[in-house]
């Protein structure tokens, strides 16, 4: 077996496919062969990203309800389906399920609303908040751009992120602006910005708020901007959006000091 | 409450259809049909997303494609994939539903490394296990990028092999041969390396 053999059956061999004879000589192959090694650990790379890492879209409920209420019970169903109008066939009968969900959700949403806290998105943003707050602490390198001010700090994302970070505040004497650096908000890009109150760091992360599912209740007004401010694990924090961006701000310092510090980001 | 489909190994047969037909019980084996297929609405979704692109569409997409299904039953052969044809169902729709009224420079993505360079792409940066820890550490928005940046025939190849289907399976869905099922996977796959590469630096 020749590494374009080898090569061509990489897959099969990860699928489990090969017969135990074909297996064994592609094995042996690639304990002798470096370059087909590397090729298989890249392949076996691939599979293990994919897998575990590409989004997965499942239907929805309001789409699986509306399909199992489609197949039909019996063959004159079937019948009636395949000699309905073109229009009813596509549209008509799944308007009939979702008009009843609706009127389900209608009547069940306060009682959903009475008995569920409304916490739940805030606790997903606040640990993600906290989290990043922390390996922005832990690394050596946190920052890969020092200082210099906003009008530095902020054009060196320009090519980093598919968002411009709307940051207007530059630091001064009491938050002094350290810098800022690239990091993930829960699957997405965010900037990172790092500002210093006395000995406390303070973590600002800026994001696309888009497909966040994010605290409607509570928002208390700071300024210009209306955010919900928590505490994680000894952590504040600030959360709230502008402009179709996300923002948290994460300290170990007082909550009334990154209270005075959120709408300062946004004004300036 | 339906179940889902996403672990559904590739050898899953239609086995509530097939046990109702060859039992003979006087089950109906339209509903035992309906019953099975709508075990892989989920898998079916996630495919309609790749290639439609958004949710809208895709949830289109699906219930068209078990429209057509239901009303194609009969043509159905017992044992055979019931995955697998559902899939071809919903791509010979999509093909007739999106791309002949879409004029989009997005439907001819990356798919065309050439071979010859593959090997020598895989050398280049796959040194050590730092590259490939750097590959592990990607995140979600940044694989489905580069998969979206496939050509759609490309993204589908690469979507039906990770939910189990053979070559011979992917074959039949796409109307081709197994070898160009081969060969479209490889440099699918090739063109995804070097993107994901790319990102991973």
């Amino acid at each position: 077996m020749d590494c374009q053999d080898v090569r061509a059956r990489l897959l099969e061999d990860q699928r489990g496919r090969l017969a135990p004879e074909i297996r064994a000589d592609l094995r042996a192959h690639i304990l002798d062969c470096a370059a087909c090694a590397r090729t298989d650990s890249a392949e076996r790379a691939l599979t293990q990203v994919l897998d575990r890492g590409l989004p997965q879209y499942p239907a929805s409920l309001a789409l699986k309800r509306r399909l199992e209420a489609e197949w039909p019970a019996s063959p004159r169903v079937a019948a009636l389906a395949a000699t309905a109008p073109a229009w009813w066939r596509r549209w008509g009968r799944s308007l009939v399920p979702a008009l009843a969900l609706a009127a389900a959700l209608l009547a069940v949403l306060p009682l959903y609303r009475a008995l569920v806290p409304p916490f739940d998105a805030r606790t997903a943003l606040v640990t993600e908040a906290v989290n990043d707050h922390l390996r922005v602490l832990a690394s050596q390198q946190p920052l890969e751009v020092q200082r210099g001010g906003i009008h530095q700090v902020k054009p060196w994302f320009e090519g980093r992120l598919d968002f411009a970070p709307v940051v207007a505040f530059d630091g001064d004497a009491e938050f002094k602006l350290e810098g800022g650096a690239v990091g993930y908000f829960l699957d997405r890009r965010a900037a990172v910005f790092v500002y210093r109150y006395r000995l406390h760091a303070i973590t600002l992360l800026v994001f696309r708020a888009d497909g966040i599912s994010w605290p409607e209740h509570g928002l208390a007004p700071l300024g210009t901007i209306h955010a919900s401010q928590l505490a994680s694990r000894g952590f504040n924090v600030v959360l709230w959006r502008a402009g179709g961006l996300g923002y948290a701000l994460v300290s170990d310092t007082e909550p009334g000091v990154l209270a005075r510090l959120a709408p300062r980001i946004v004004e300036g | 409450m339906l179940t889902t489909a996403g672990a559904a190994p590739s050898g899953a047969r239609a086995d509530c259809y097939s046990e109702a037909m060859a039992a003979g019980s006087g089950a109906d084996p339209g509903v035992a049909l309906g019953r099975e297929a709508l075990a892989y609405v989920d898998a079916l979704h996630n495919l309609a997303r790749y290639l439609t692109g958004n949710a809208a569409d895709a949830e289109d997409l699906v219930q068209e494609t078990y429209l057509r299904a239901l009303r194609s039953a009969g043509q159905f052969a017992p044992g055979t994939n019931l995955k697998a044809w559902l899939f071809r169902i919903l791509r010979n729709t999509h093909i007739s539903m999106y791309r002949r009224r879409r004029n989009d420079p997005t439907v001819g993505g990356l798919d065309t490394v050439d071979p010859d360079t593959q090997g020598t792409a895989d050398d280049a940066w796959l040194l050590g296990d730092l590259d490939l820890d750097r590959l592990r550490n990607l995140v979600a928005q940044e694989i489905e990028e580069a998969l979206m940046r496939l050509s759609e025939d490309a993204r589908a190849v690469v979507l039906l092999d990770l939910e189990g289907l053979t070559e011979a399976e992917v074959a039949g869905i796409m109307g081709c041969a197994v070898g160009t099922v081969k060969s479209r996977l490889a440099r699918a796959r090739a063109t995804l390396r070097q993107l994901l590469a790319d990102y991973a630096k």
